[in-house]
């Protein structure tokens, strides 16, 4: 049978994917990525966990918010992207460094 | 008290002391200006009339006279200087007057020319003075200064030609065996110090023996009394301790004449027989058997020499041993009697002797020969030159052998005699003693027979030279008038009337040795028969050998050259005493700089490597302390750093482990 | 101001006077070294003459002489007590003589110090600090102002021997300080303890006093060095004699005795003539006079019983002594062990507890203090000449220079003990108080004594071996004829200094008294302060 177990492994497996390429990549895109990659899991897991609410279906309708609001998110950071890249002509984070004291 | 001219006898003696000081003293200070031997030779006929008619007269045959003045304290003791007369010291300050007052008119003619002159009359009133001391000290502290003063002085005469090489290495030896010797008086005086709390003679002897009450068998009494003959077998020149005596002849004769023969070597003897009475038996036998182990063996190297001066040399020393053995056997006023004629002939002889090297050394110079002017070998026939001094020579070598009519005669035979009488009372073994000194009195007319001969019989080597033209002089009369004036002391009626018997002389007389041996009528007849009759018929072997030229043995004869060489002594001194010494103190040199300063030099590199060490723990331990803290905190800084460096996927990094450890914290907890 | 304070004192006022002058009046400084060290002695001179020679001292302050007492520091330390130190200075039979040995000897050095060319303002204010420090030890009466006088004179010697010396100067400098020093600073140690174990009579506290440390009945009782009933040891050795053995170290390094002994060669050959006249007429006396001031006087229980060893010790001296001389070859370094041979009679005689012993040995530290000052300086005349030392280098001087030879055959006699001359009461009286003491039982027994006397025999031996080496004979010089026109006789400057030290010589030899008098009652004394406890 699949379990919980499993869904909450295979979303575990994305969110670590996606951390990864938050923290490791040299691409802003790919960070956007991973974020992505970090907030499907995380929709994932809501999904799975859906199963016990058969009275107001919670976790389908958290998982639309999620899908919607991470919409919202890649779009607010792609202009932001394009923003920073018209400035620093790079889209490698780690050459983006002019925050630090 | 008799006094002369209203001097006190005291007074009188200071006076002798010290005229010869002054002399020195103004001599000294004037320097070069001064070479006529004026002043010296005043002082010395001064003190000879004040020494015979103000010290001399009146105390002979009187009671002793002494007066002494404090000198300083030591602890609760006060040491003394004074003088102190008897008749044994105002016989033996007389007897120095009138040996030094010849010597210092023959030294006019003697030393004329000589470079240095001004130097030796300083140096010979210095020695006149120190001796003179020495006779008349009233304790032995005193004596002992004047002892060593006389060494002194004998050391600055002997070198007095420095820049002679054998000289400076006789001067050396000389005073260095006397230290030996002055050792010994040192511990003899310490002893009786420590034991008897005075060093005072008038108050520790009288006439006849000690005051103080000592116990002659004690230990330290033997030490004392070998102790004292150690002192003065130095300086009397004994066996073994005789060998700087032959060296000692390095000197001008005259010094010779006087010190080494008739003044200095005799303080020895001198002294002995003021500490007479603290001997024991045990000390007088050793004295005894070394006084005639002495004359035995100086009379068998006189044999060999052929060194005029060292032959005499030999002679003195053999007549030491004589005197020492005077001594050993109780009769210490004959040998004082053998001492005072003694330091007559022998002074003649030497006098002679140099009268001829003097002679011959002219020849030397004039006929430009490269000969030693006192080797025995290059004389000869001398007598046809030189009448008058050998008229005085034979004279002294008659009474050196002890041939009748003369002093020697008397005093020879009061010792031989009393030796015979001596062991005849002990018995046993003893008699080998006086056997020996007959043996010996036999010797010494032989080779004083075979001087004589060699010097001036036969035919003279060099008379082409004096048949061309150079002269050969008698002696001058400033030698003479001296040389005659000893001669006439050297015959017996300076000393006593009678012909053959010694005990009337007026030295034996006075001095009372207090031990006598039963006395041996035989002996007073037959040893005086046997001494002559031996004499003669040595006089005759050394006629036939060395005039008659019929020399029984060969040129390269062992035994002879043993006697020459005198017995390897020097060169066993040499070997065992001087290169041991030196080779010891050079061992001690290298200990002390490798293992004594070798402790110092380790312990102080134990010292610098314990600094090393040090250093390492201070620099890599202590230190490294410091640093290890100092990157750990570096490290942790470095660590830290990331959190500030502008890279968002670090603080995004950061962020997450934040919230992982808040998740654990609250998982566990 | 009392006189002795003026006497001490005296060279540091030399000492600035020299020190606030331009460089440009150089030669002005060692006339103002001459006139006040000259002065130091005439004035040593008065006090001498004007001494009471019937007052003993050694441990009775009123027998004391020109007595001056200050108090120095004092503090209260609260629970641990008041710390009492005094400026105690006096002198007695022991000490007058050896303060006018000293400034006779500074004079002579003065003298000799005459062409320094190099830095004269710095060795003659050097020079005047170290004669003050002289002058302070033999005064001092109090332990700690007498460390502080020991020390300061290390310092100027250093100095000395440093900068003004020969070839090895930094090596024999540097030895001898850190020698010395070690010495001095384990003294400090028993002077601690001394401290702590006695009690000022008067005023109850602890005290640097050394005449309260003289008398038993000053310590308090279980304290370190109590005299009574004392069952402290250290390593199982009573501390008393532990006090006594480290105190007698500090002292026997500056006499010197063997094996403590090799600093001296290295520091005498090393150093300028003035400071050899000084380190050997001056210094070595410190050393005695320590072993009698502070050894014997503070430990007298001990002294008896160890003067076997001390004596053993000096005849060891004597003998090893001369012996190395005798192998010799630097003029210089056959002085120096002379040097070391000669206060082996001093030890000798003071370890033979007799009257004559100790008298015997105080006189020889004063005739070997002027001769040996004369020894070194005739050394310098041949040095400054031709700058070579090397016995083998000369022979037949006295054709060259005869009255140089004069003098140093007057001084090599005088310093190997001829009657006449002032060693020779010394030793003498050394050896004869050797000998007797078997008699009055004080424990040296004769066989040392004896001993003792081969020690006048081999002085003879090196020293006539090297007048005939260097003096007699025929020319033959290792310069040839260049050392020849250098070899000057003496001139008036070394005359004048040679004359008075050879005269007094001469003069000591003949009128022992002018010593003795002033000795007798302080040497009885001592011998009376020791005598219970034998």
């Amino acid at each position: 049978m699949i379990t919980l177990t499993h869904f909450l492994v295979v979303s575990a497996c994305i969110f670590c994917i996606g951390l990864y390429a938050v923290l490791a990549k040299r691409n802003t895109i790919m960070i956007l990525v991973g974020i992505e990659l970090m907030i499907n899991a995380a929709i994932l897991n809501f999904v799975a966990f859906g199963k016990y609410d058969k009275v107001n279906y919670g976790g389908q309708v958290f998982a639309i918010f999620a899908i919607v609001l991470a919409a919202a998110a890649v779009a607010v950071g792609l202009a932001i992207i394009l923003n920073v890249y018209r400035h620093f002509n790079t889209i490698n984070p780690q050459n983006i460094h002019e925050l630090k004291d | 008290m008799n006094t002369f001219l209203h001097i006190s006898p005291v007074t009188a003696s200071i006076l002798v002391t010290l005229l010869p000081l002054f002399a020195c003293l103004v001599q000294a200070l004037i320097g070069k200006k001064s070479i006529s031997g004026n002043i010296a030779l005043v002082a010395i006929i001064a003190s000879t009339g004040i020494s015979l008619f103000g010290v001399f007269l009146p105390i002979w045959n009187e009671t002793t006279t002494l007066q002494k003045w404090a000198w300083f304290t030591i602890g609760e003791r006060t040491l003394e200087v004074g003088i102190h007369l008897n008749n044994l010291t105002v016989l033996m300050q007389l007897l120095v007057c009138i040996i030094s007052l010849p010597v210092h008119i023959y030294s006019r003619a003697y030393m004329k020319n000589d470079e240095g002159i001004h130097r030796y009359w300083m140096y010979l009133s210095l020695f006149c003075f120190a001796m003179l001391g020495l006779t008349v000290s009233i304790n032995l502290l005193q004596l002992y200064i004047f002892w060593e003063l006389v060494g002194f002085a004998s050391y600055l005469l002997i070198g007095f030609w420095f820049t002679k090489e054998t000289a400076v290495q006789a001067n050396k030896k000389a005073f260095l065996i006397n230290r030996i010797g002055d050792i010994g008086f040192l511990i003899g005086i310490a002893l009786v110090y420590a034991h008897c709390g005075t060093l005072d003679l008038s108050v520790l002897f009288n006439q006849t023996g000690t005051q103080i009450a000592i116990d002659k068998n004690a230990t330290w009494v033997t030490f004392a009394g070998l102790a004292f003959f150690l002192g003065a077998m130095a300086k009397s020149a004994q066996f073994p301790l005789h060998v700087w005596l032959p060296d000692a002849m390095e000197g001008p004769t005259s010094v010779s004449s006087l010190i080494h023969a008739a003044t200095m070597v005799a303080a020895g003897i001198f002294l002995l027989c003021t500490v007479f009475p603290l001997f024991n038996d045990t000390v007088l036998l050793v004295v005894s058997i070394i006084g005639t182990l002495t004359a035995l063996s100086a009379a068998i190297f006189a044999l060999g020499q052929y060194d005029i001066k060292k032959v005499l040399a030999f002679s003195t020393i053999s007549q030491l041993g004589f005197m020492m053995v005077g001594v050993g056997i109780g009769a210490w006023n004959a040998a004082m009697f053998h001492l005072t004629t003694h330091a007559f002939f022998k002074c003649l002889l030497f006098l002679c002797a140099g009268a001829v090297i003097h002679e011959m050394a002219h020849l030397k110079a004039k006929a430009k020969l490269d000969i030693d002017p006192q080797d025995l070998r290059h004389l000869g026939g001398l007598r046809h030159f030189m009448p008058k001094t050998f008229t005085c020579m034979v004279v002294a070598s008659l009474s050196l052998a002890g041939f009748p009519f003369t002093s020697g005669y008397l005093s020879k035979d009061s010792i031989v005699i009393t030796a015979y009488e001596w062991a005849n009372h002990l018995g046993g073994v003893y008699v080998l003693i006086p056997i020996l000194l007959t043996i010996v009195s036999l010797l010494t007319a032989f080779y004083i027979g075979r001087l004589i001969f060699k010097t001036f019989f036969g035919d003279f080597k060099y008379r082409s030279y004096i048949d061309e033209g150079i002269v050969f002089h008698e002696a001058p009369s400033l030698m003479l008038v001296p040389m005659f004036f000893l001669a006439a002391g050297s015959l017996f009626p300076l000393f006593g009337i009678s012909l053959t018997d010694y005990h009337s002389a007026w030295i034996m007389q006075t001095l009372d040795a207090g031990t006598h041996s039963p006395i041996l009528a035989q002996a007073h007849l037959f040893i005086p028969i046997l001494l002559t009759g031996g004499a003669i018929l040595g006089w005759f072997m050394g006629w036939r050998w060395y005039v008659k030229q019929k020399y029984p043995l060969s040129e390269n004869n062992r035994f002879v050259h043993f006697a020459y060489k005198q017995g390897y002594l020097n060169e066993f001194n040499e070997h065992i005493f001087v290169r041991g010494t030196t080779g010891l103190s050079r061992i001690l040199y290298t200990f002390d700089r490798y293992v004594v300063d070798g402790f110092t030099k380790l312990f102080s590199w134990l010292v610098r490597q314990l600094s090393v060490v040090a250093y390492w723990f201070d620099k890599h331990i202590v230190d490294g302390i410091v640093n290890l803290l100092a990157g750990t905190m570096y490290y942790i800084g470095h660590l830290v750093r990331h959190v500030q460096n502008g890279q968002l996927q670090t603080y995004l990094g950061f962020a997450l482990t934040i919230v992982v450890l808040g998740l654990l914290y609250l998982l566990i907890k | 101001m009392g006189v002795l304070s003026i006497l001490i004192f005296l060279p540091l006022v030399a000492t600035l006077l020299i020190l606030v002058l331009p460089l440009s009046a150089k030669a002005t400084f060692k006339y103002i070294a001459l006139g006040f060290t000259f002065l130091q002695f005439g004035l040593s001179l008065y006090l001498y003459g004007n001494f009471d020679a019937s007052l003993g001292g050694i441990h009775q302050l009123e027998a004391y002489q020109y007595v001056e007492q200050l108090a120095w520091i004092r503090m209260d330390l609260g629970a641990i007590g008041k710390l009492e130190i005094d400026y105690l200075v006096g002198v007695d039979g022991i000490s007058l003589p050896l303060i006018v040995l000293s400034t006779l000897v500074m004079l002579m050095g003065v003298g000799a110090s005459w062409n320094t060319e190099k830095s004269p303002k710095g060795y003659f204010a050097l020079l005047m600090v170290l004669n003050t420090a002289v002058m302070g030890i033999f005064s001092a009466l109090d332990f700690f102002l007498f460390y502080v006088f020991y020390e300061v004179m290390l310092l100027p010697l250093y100095f000395l021997i440093g900068i003004w010396g020969g070839e090895r100067r930094e090596y024999a400098a540097i030895k001898f300080f850190i020698y010395t020093l070690l010495g001095s600073v384990l003294m400090l140690l028993v002077i601690v303890g001394l401290y702590f174990s006695v009690i000022n009579p008067t005023t109850g506290a602890h005290t640097f006093n050394m005449l309260h440390m003289m008398n038993p009945a000053n310590y308090v009782d279980g304290s370190f060095f109590a005299y009574i009933a004392n069952y402290h040891e250290v390593f199982g050795i009573p501390a008393r004699l532990i006090g006594f053995i480290v105190l007698f170290f500090a002292f026997a390094i500056k006499v010197p005795i063997v094996p403590l002994h090799t600093w001296l060669p290295d520091a005498h050959v090393e150093a300028p003539t003035p400071v050899s006249i000084i380190l050997a007429g001056i210094l070595l006396k410190i050393g005695g006079y320590g072993i009698i001031r502070v050894c014997y006087s503070i430990f007298p229980d001990i002294a008896a019983t160890t003067n076997w060893w001390l004596a053993l010790v000096g005849v060891v001296s004597i003998l090893y002594g001369a012996l190395n001389a005798l192998a010799q070859k630097d003029l210089k370094r056959m002085i120096a062990y002379s040097s070391v041979s000669h206060m082996g009679f001093v030890l000798l005689g003071i370890a033979s507890l007799t009257a004559e012993g100790v008298s015997g040995a105080m006189f020889q530290m004063i005739s070997h203090g002027f001769l040996s000052a004369a020894l070194f300086f005739l050394v310098g005349v041949l040095y400054d000449r031709v700058h070579d030392r090397y016995i083998y280098s000369f022979r037949g001087l006295a054709s060259l220079t005869p009255k140089y030879t004069a003098y140093v055959a007057i001084a090599f006699f005088a310093s190997l003990g001829l009657p006449g001359f002032s060693a020779f009461i010394g030793e003498a009286f050394v050896i004869i108080g050797a000998f007797n003491a078997e008699s009055m039982a004080t424990g040296v027994p004769r066989w040392m004594a004896i001993g003792g006397s081969l020690g006048i025999l081999l002085s003879a031996v090196y020293l006539l071996w090297t007048l005939q080496r260097m003096f007699f004979g025929q020319v033959r010089l290792k310069g040839g004829l260049a050392w020849q026109e250098a070899l000057t006789d003496l001139n008036t400057r070394e005359q004048l200094i040679l004359f008075p030290a050879l005269a007094l010589a001469l003069l000591l030899g003949i009128m022992p008294s002018l010593i003795f008098g002033n000795l007798n009652a302080s040497v009885l004394q001592l011998i009376d302060l020791i005598n219970p406890y034998l």
